[in-house]
Formats: structure tokens, C-alpha cells, sequence
């Protein structure tokens, strides 16, 4: 469903109708990721109670198939919408709890040696898309937003992008498009690519926050395969989104520097306008678990309420994917994106192996 | 008219806090009900 990730609206109506507008679609999500749970639990007791070899599916993919198999066959209400659109603040909410997980020398060491990566992976990504761009002979703009895109974080990395930059809400829906779709595919290739390579959990956490675009795809892409690479992909991919502020201002000021959008008067305001602030909360929620605010129990109550709002997400991801709308959005920036999408795939998984070797993940 | 109205107020009708800050302020109040014990053994 592209046309749902429009961008963000400035006008907001009675707050109280606002919340009460979201109640539907958040309850679908609930239902959603509820009957994927049960559904994880009840084929595999029975799997086993009639002894048969069955792989295990996780809840995760459970509720993306179902949000998948309900936006791509059937037509969702109006009404649902608005609590659709809230799968983003249950991402955020489930990764600022996930801080609660982190000891915070985890934190540093593993988010040191992401950040490393993450800053050769944007580098190298940049400069990949910008030369497909080139030879696919891509609008300039689109390129720019499809270049962000696959650098760093998906879809809220456009949405910054795109009035940094000035470019048309028709680009910057083209390259949410490509992202969002290659979202999609990552989801069930990075699992099975990663199984047939018997990665461990940490390099496989690595890979997927380092190799998925989008957040919400990279956790889903990290819970996947399991509960640990989660925690270390969601890691890997807020370390990304650290980065969005300095990738967007390098490219707002290339863009005005052609007279094609606004000079950039104020860097540092500027910088933290586009830093993604739930990262503070991530952190210090990790600090507060540093310094024993919570008890064993405590924490594994915070672990597993991050993992409810996971939930929500997940099903999120599914409801919002709708191939038929993408495949409106045109075939060239698809095809970019994809060959740029395998090529950072294979460049990443490279730089995951060689860190892996150096450091021991 | 209407639209009139809606385009002078609405510079006014920006929301209040933004979804991160929402993430973070809901985190940490579930954070506080977890530690004070209103809420305990999260089942999942």
C-alpha cells in the first residue's frame, strides 16, 4: 500500500476523534498479531502430537502472511486506516523497550562495530545507486531519494529527504515504492539465504540491520530468523538511522549548492531536526538497565512488552504491502532499486564476514 | 469560508508532540508502571 506512507500531515483535527479514529485499525493489528501467535502455537502442538515433521513458523511471519494475504485480496475499509498508520509508532515504541534488553557495553561495543559498518555500507551504497541512477537514466532527484533510500533507512528517510531537497512527491513516491517492495522481498530472502550459510544469530543481526532498508522490514527481517538476531539487527539498523541527518544534509547542500532547493542556513538545528529521537530513549533505556533501575522480572516485563508492540508492527508491514499498487508506480526505479538492493545485499553480507573474522561476532 | 478558516488555524493544529517523542514518553511511563509494580510478569 504506498499510497499510505504519504507524508506526514501538519494539520491534526480534535485530538479526542483522532484517538478515536486510530481504535479500529489498531485492534485489527492486535487480532492480527494475536491470531498469528495462536496460529504458531496450535500447528506446532499439533505438528508434534501427530509426530510430523513440520518446519516451525514463527508468529512473525504468521502475521506479516496474514496482513499480506488481507491487503493484496481484500479491499480494507476507510476506517482502518488510521490505525494502519500507527504501525510506525508501535516500531518505535517496541525499540525504545527494547533498550531494556541491552547491557550498555553491549550497546557500545556491538553499536561501535555497526556504526563502523554502517558508515562504509552508506559510502559505498551512495555511490552505487547514484551510478545506476546514472546509467538507468533515472530523474536526478529520484536517484538522489532512491540513493538515501537504500543507504540508510527506507521510507523515513525520503519522507526527510524530499523537502530537504525539494524534489517532486512523484519521485519520492516512486522510491518509497521500490523500497517498500524490496522490503518485502529481503523479508523472506535474507532468512533463507542466511540459514543456507548457517550464520550465527550476531552476524546474521548485523546483516539484516546493515542489508534491509526499511526499520520496520529489518526487524521483522532480524525476528525472523531469531529472537537474539532480532535484538542485534534492530541494533545494527538504529545505528543507520543515526546517520540520516548527515546523509540528508550532505545532499540538501548539494542540491542548493545547483540552486534546485533551499540553502541550509543553520547545519547544526538542522542535523538535529532530522535525528530520529526514539534512539535517545533506546539509549537511555539501556543506561537505565545499567544502572539496576529494574529487577530480573522487571526487565523480562519490558522485553516482553516490546515485543507485543513488535506484534503490531508486524502485522503493519503485511496490511500496508500492496503489490498491485507498486507495480502502478513503474518498472525502471524498480529494476534500479532491485540491482542496487542485491548488489549492497552481497556488499554488506562481505562486510559482515570480514568483521566477523576480525572481531569474532 | 470553511476552508478559509482551516488554512489560517492551521499552523496552530500542529501536533502536540511528534511520533518519536510520543515512542519515548509512552515507553518510559509503561517503564514506570513495570517499576512500580502495577504491572507485573508481562505474560508473551
Amino acid at each position: 500500500m504506498a499510497t499510505s506512507t504519504s507524508l506526514p500531515a501538519v494539520e491534526r483535527a480534535n485530538p479526542v476523534l483522532t484517538a478515536l479514529g486510530i481504535v479500529p485499525g489498531v485492534l485489527l493489528l492486535a487480532g492480527i498479531g494475536y491470531a498469528a501467535k495462536i496460529l504458531e502455537r496450535s500447528i506446532n502442538t499439533y505438528a508434534k502430537s501427530h509426530h510430523w515433521t513440520f518446519p516451525n513458523i514463527e508468529y512473525v511471519l504468521w502475521a506479516i502472511l496474514i496482513g499480506l494475504f488481507i491487503s493484496n485480496t481484500l479491499t480494507i475499509p476507510k476506517v482502518f486506516q488510521a490505525g494502519i498508520d500507527t504501525y510506525e509508532f508501535w516500531l518505535k515504541l517496541g525499540i525504545v523497550l527494547l533498550g531494556a534488553r541491552f547491557v550498555l557495553a553491549d550497546v557500545l561495543k556491538l553499536g561501535g562495530i555497526s556504526l563502523a559498518l554502517v558508515v562504509i555500507e552508506i559510502t559505498l551504497s551512495l555511490a552505487l545507486m547514484t551510478f545506476l541512477g546514472r546509467l538507468f537514466k533515472l530523474k536526478p532527484k529520484l536517484t538522489s531519494l532512491l540513493a538515501i533510500g537504500s543507504a540508510v533507512c527506507g521510507v523515513s528517510a525520503i519522507i526527510a529527504a524530499k523537502g530537504a531537497i525539494d524534489a517532486d512527491d512523484e519521485d519520492a513516491s516512486f522510491a518509497m515504492a521500490a523500497i517498500l517492495a524490496l522490503g518485502a522481498l529481503a523479508l523472506f530472502t535474507f532468512p533463507a539465504i542466511a540459514h543456507g550459510l548457517h550464520m550465527n544469530d550476531v552476524s546474521y543481526g548485523l546483516w539484516a540491520g546493515l542489508g534491509v532498508d526499511n526499520t520496520a522490514e529489518a526487524t521483522a527481517a532480524g525476528a525472523l530468523y531469531s529472537d537474539a538476531a532480532g535484538k542485534v539487527a534492530v541494533l545494527a539498523k538504529t545505528a543507520r538511522n543515526a546517520m540520516i541527518g548527515f546523509v540528508v544534509l550532505a545532499y540538501a547542500i548539494y542540491w542548493s549548492s545547483r540552486g534546485q532547493a533551499e540553502a541550509v542556513t543553520n547545519k547544526a538545528a538542522f542535523l538535529w531536526k532530522k535525528f530520529p529521537k526514539f534512539i535517545l530513549g533506546f539509549l537511555f533505556m539501556s543506561l537505565l538497565v545499567g544502572f539496576h533501575a529494574f529487577d530480573k522480572s522487571q526487565v523480562t516485563s519490558l522485553g516482553n512488552l516490546s515485543k507485543w508492540a513488535f506484534l503490531l508492527t508486524f502485522a503493519g508491514v503485511g496490511l500496508r504491502t500492496n503489490f498491485r499498487d507498486m507495480s502502478k508506480q513503474g518498472l525502471r526505479p524498480f529494476i534500479v532499486g532491485a540491482l542496487g538492493e542485491i548488489l549492497i545485499a552481497c556488499l554488506t553480507l562481505g562486510l559482515v564476514v570480514g568483521a566477523n573474522r576480525i572481531w569474532g561476532l | 469560508m470553511t476552508a478559509d478558516t482551516s488554512r489560517k488555524t492551521s499552523p496552530s493544529k500542529a501536533p502536540f508532540l511528534s511520533l518519536d517523542a510520543w515512542a519515548v514518553v509512552i515507553a518510559l511511563a509503561l517503564a514506570l508502571v513495570v517499576k512500580l509494580g502495577v504491572l507485573r510478569n508481562v505474560p508473551w
